[in-house]
């Protein structure tokens, strides 16, 4: 195995842009699961009614805040 | 190894199949857990009760249909 290929470039593209999609992928799961524990509270229906509508999105809104604003306070400590 | 091959347009393919398989297998397992959590609430029967069916039923669209309306948020945001 020769190395030193993971060094050129087109890997390194690579390799970021599935570093990428791959934490989208995660946070996306990660809100889901979330929001699904917070909103859902009762016996899931044939649809959401309004209030676990307005939850569902209330709710990622707030995680994505959140995540923001602890990256921010990680890096304004650095 | 040759990294070369990763840019032939068969290894993309098997790839990209690859991780969908994943991702499927991620979902129903989170489903599966998810699920059963919300509407399996009393003692497992011998079979599930028309309730039970009806709320896992639910419970699994529901699921998606707020996973799909999150991803949609996140991409545009993008």
């Amino acid at each position: 195995m020769d190395l030193s290929e993971l060094n050129s470039p087109e890997m390194q593209k690579f390799y970021s842009e599935e570093q990428q999609k791959a934490v989208i992928t995660e946070t996306v799961a990660k809100v889901t699961s979330e929001c699904w524990d917070k909103c859902i509270t009762g016996t899931p229906g044939n649809k959401f009614s309004s209030s676990e509508a307005s939850c569902l999105s209330n709710c990622a809104q707030r995680f994505v805040e959140t995540n923001m604003l602890i990256w921010k306070r990680f890096q304004s400590m650095q | 190894m040759d990294f070369s091959k990763l840019d032939s347009s068969d290894m993309q393919q098997f790839y990209s199949q690859e991780q969908q398989l994943a991702m499927v297998n991620e979902m129903v397992s989170k489903l599966t857990d998810a699920c059963w959590d919300k509407c399996i609430t009393g003692t497992p029967g011998n079979k599930f009760s028309s309730s039970e069916s009806t709320c896992l039923s639910n419970c699994a669209h529901r699921y998606i249909e707020m996973s799909l309306l999150i991803m949609k948020k996140f991409q545009s945001l993008q």
